[in-house]
């Protein structure tokens, strides 16, 4: 067992802690959205104004789609998120040589529209942190589809890794609190159990439901055995779905106002808040909207909705409950998401996933600490070893310089330029692949100081650089309350200065000593204290 | 030492087999291709075997078979030989499947 | 009130830790405590956890209250681990009294 938990986290632990790191960025990743964007004001106005103006902008920009989705702001997301889909009549094949749009090429279309003034955001072209929550799971540079196969293996190896962790780790309750300092491999050891253990629960469960997001993907033989012609059927079976909406009639109508409905939602709830809606058939004489309550208290990621008609503003149909599977699927995708979590516990949670990089950081450089006596009788590194040491530096060391480069290339990068989402993730890259390159060209222990002094160096100057390229500098969102800019700089100066407490460890780690070493630096000290006494004696005769 | 000439090169053929790093590496395909197979086959069988709302057997067979896949990555490693680890996820994994095919045929 | 949750966990892994021999030697030296008294240890830090349990789930219901009382056990079982036994175990008795009294001053306020 402590073969196969070695084993199934050192092979796939690099790749990991990309995950990971990734994955926990990504439980701020409208806050980080935010500060990438520092042109977005914040959000004042109230939700039947932002609805009002959302549907003012659609007509405007939309008028014949078959329905607009609307995203209302809420307190982490200050800007509306729409989208709406044509007509397949309008889709026009795109030119010849043009990109095509990663939506159903010209089906689709989307706006992110402030809601203080009605208007489409005019922000640099960023995403945000949105880049981070698909590169956990959809990585970057490889289809989808190899990814999401690459990453749920990945999290199988890990589910294995940890059970056997718990079967391996005999004294789990003896040494629930051990942590040894300064003790080599022990300490190493400790550190790598205590921050498995105090985390369990959370470790097992993100990785378990992280599985289960995907499982449709995974495991499709289930469905195809039920649902032999009509795989839809399931879809719609399972989810609870109200109906799909039928054809648009002939016979325009003016819609209710949308205060009036959104009014009538929350009524119907109690209080409960609403999060966005889609109106089916705008202007239509048979146009039905689904109003969607907001992420609250309850775990799962399917909140209800009711469908009114938007013609006469009268209550349709409630979402049914869902069966006790659909249930589970729900609250298994919600823990993983975490949607529901206020500013307190979505602290725990993003606590709980940098615990969670800190153990497999700690498992690889664990590996390669207790292999190197190994090869200290032969004096050289062997293969394996060097692998390991390298990739832990480009990994451990490396990502960290990875993810501060982003930041610096949002703040850096001409607000102008074409491509620039794209740009800002290649400056990811480049200084994710230099860091590798530069580890595998000299894994040694000053090559760890040096990139964890990189990393600090990087993450500490971020506030600056921020405070020279925009107004949106922590002089700035101190004075004006703004906690999710300011708290952002501040973060950024706490993992600097973490990284540079590593980075000065690593710089004046000593080896420890071997007895026979220690036996001769005290004979030598004997015989200089010797020395000592006997030279003023000499001196005075 | 025997001196017939087959035997001694089916002595060699066994001793090979016998190498450490192919038990190993047999474990392993066992515990990823197996147990992803078994996970199939359960997925499958739940989904028509469970005396529930279709939907509902779907999604059930789904969540309970990612658990018996890690299951069966422990059993193709605490087992006593390599053989053992493929006898003991490849027959549930067939018993699933013929179970899946009977309760389709029937249906 | 999540605050208090917290500290209130904080206390109970401390009296936890109390009940094992390892860590009466990390702070007592060569006299630790009687069996009994860690028996008592054993009981009240149980006890605190219950008490920790109760709060999260009256503040956040039975939905996110039961992970609401993972995460607090998390975070205070980290501090005590790398913060506080290798580096002050002075300090961990004075704030396992301390921490619930701030704890629950803070949570009367933002009543």
């Amino acid at each position: 067992m402590a073969w196969l938990h070695t084993w199934t986290g050192l092979l796939v632990g690099w790749l990991l802690l990309l995950i990971f790191m990734a994955g926990t960025a990504s439980y701020y990743r409208e806050e980080i959205s935010r500060w990438m964007r520092p042109e977005l004001p914040r959000n004042t106005v109230s939700n039947e104004v932002a609805a009002e103006r959302a549907i003012a902008f659609l007509q405007h920009k939309a008028p014949q789609a078959e329905s607009w989705n609307v995203t209302l702001p809420d307190p982490r997301n200050p800007a509306m998120r729409m989208f709406w889909r044509n007509p397949e009549s309008m889709v026009k094949p795109p030119a010849e040589g043009e990109k095509r749009r990663r939506r159903g090429g010209g089906r689709f279309g989307d706006a992110t529209v402030d809601p203080g003034t009605g208007e489409e955001v005019a922000a640099r072209e960023t995403r945000g942190g949105d880049f981070f929550y698909r590169l956990h799971f959809d990585l970057h540079y490889i289809p989808v589809y190899w990814a999401r196969y690459l990453v749920g293996f990945c999290a199988m190896f890990m589910l294995v890794a940890i059970i056997t962790g718990v079967i391996t780790h005999k004294k789990i309750f003896k040494d629930f609190f051990t942590f040894r300092k300064d003790k080599g491999l022990r300490s190493w050891l400790d550190f790598h159990n205590v921050s498995a253990v105090m985390a369990l629960p959370y470790h097992a469960m993100i990785t378990y439901t992280g599985i289960v997001t995907l499982m449709f993907m995974y495991l499709p033989w289930g469905v195809n055995v039920a649902y032999p012609k009509d795989e839809d059927a399931f879809f719609s079976e399972a989810f609870a779905r109200l109906a799909d909406i039928d054809t648009p009639s002939e016979g325009r109508a003016a819609a209710v106002p949308i205060q009036q409905l959104l009014d009538a939602a929350r009524a119907e709830w109690k209080g409960a808040q609403v999060g966005g809606f889609t109106l089916y058939h705008p202007g239509a004489a048979n146009a039905v909207i689904d109003i969607q309550q907001r992420d609250g208290k309850r775990l799962s990621v399917d909140t209800p909705s009711l469908r009114f008609n938007a013609v006469t503003g009268a209550l349709m149909e409630a979402s049914p409950r869902s069966g006790g599977a659909t249930q589970t699927r729900g609250v298994m995708y919600g823990l993983h998401l975490a949607r529901f979590a206020d500013w307190g516990l979505r602290a725990l949670f993003f606590v709980s996933g940098l615990i969670g990089c800190v153990m497999v950081a700690s498992g690889v450089v664990l590996w390669a600490v207790k292999e190197r006596p190994k090869h200290a009788k032969s004096g050289k590194i062997g293969f394996g070893l060097r692998l390991v040491d390298a990739l832990n530096i480009g990994a451990v060391a490396g990502l960290p310089i990875a993810f501060a480069a982003y930041f610096w290339g949002n703040r850096l990068l001409p607000v102008q330029m074409a491509e620039r989402s794209d740009a800002e993730v290649n400056v990811f890259f480049y200084a994710w692949g230099a860091a590798l390159l530069a580890a595998f060209l000299w894994p040694k222990r000053l090559m760890w100081a040096w990139q964890l002094y990189l990393g600090a160096a990087m993450f500490l100057l971020i506030p600056v650089i921020n405070a020279l390229t925009t107004h949106a500098h922590l002089g700035v969102t101190l004075r004006t309350g703004d906690w999710v800019l300011a708290g952002f700089d501040l973060m950024m100066l706490a993992f600097g200065a973490v990284l540079a407490y590593c980075a000065l460890r690593m710089q004046r780690w000593q080896p420890a000593l071997s007895a026979a070493e220690k036996k001769k630096r005290q004979v030598a000290a004997a015989a200089a204290a010797k020395a000592q006494e006997s030279a003023p004696v000499e001196a005075n005769a | 030492m025997d001196s017939t000439p087959d035997a001694s090169w089916f002595s060699r053929f066994g001793s090979f087999f016998a190498r450490p790093w192919l038990g190993v590496l047999s474990r392993s395909l066992a515990a990823i291709f197996g147990g992803y197979a078994l996970a199939a086959t359960c997925a499958m069988f739940f989904a028509v075997a469970l005396p529930i709302a279709r939907g509902q057997a779907v999604l059930t067979g789904m969540l309970v078979a990612i658990v018996l896949c890690a299951c069966a990555a422990l059993w193709a490693f605490a087992t006593r030989t390599a053989l053992r680890a493929w006898v003991g996820i490849l027959i549930p994994t067939a018993l699933f499947w013929v179970g899946t095919e009977l309760l389709r045929a029937g249906a | 009130m999540m605050l208090l949750a917290l500290t209130v966990s904080f206390s109970a892994f401390t009296a936890l830790s109390l009940a094992m021999d390892k860590h009466q030697l990390d702070l007592h030296g060569k006299a630790p405590a009687s069996p009994a008294r860690m028996r008592r240890w054993r009981w009240l830090g149980w006890a605190l956890l219950a008490l920790s349990f109760a709060l999260c789930v009256w503040d956040h219901g039975w939905a996110a209250g039961p992970v609401l009382w993972l995460g607090a056990m998390t975070v205070s079982g980290i501090l005590i681990a790398f913060g506080l036994y290798p580096f002050r175990p002075r300090w961990i008795v004075p704030l396992a009294w301390a921490l619930p009294v701030i704890g629950m001053a803070v949570a009367l306020l933002a009543r």
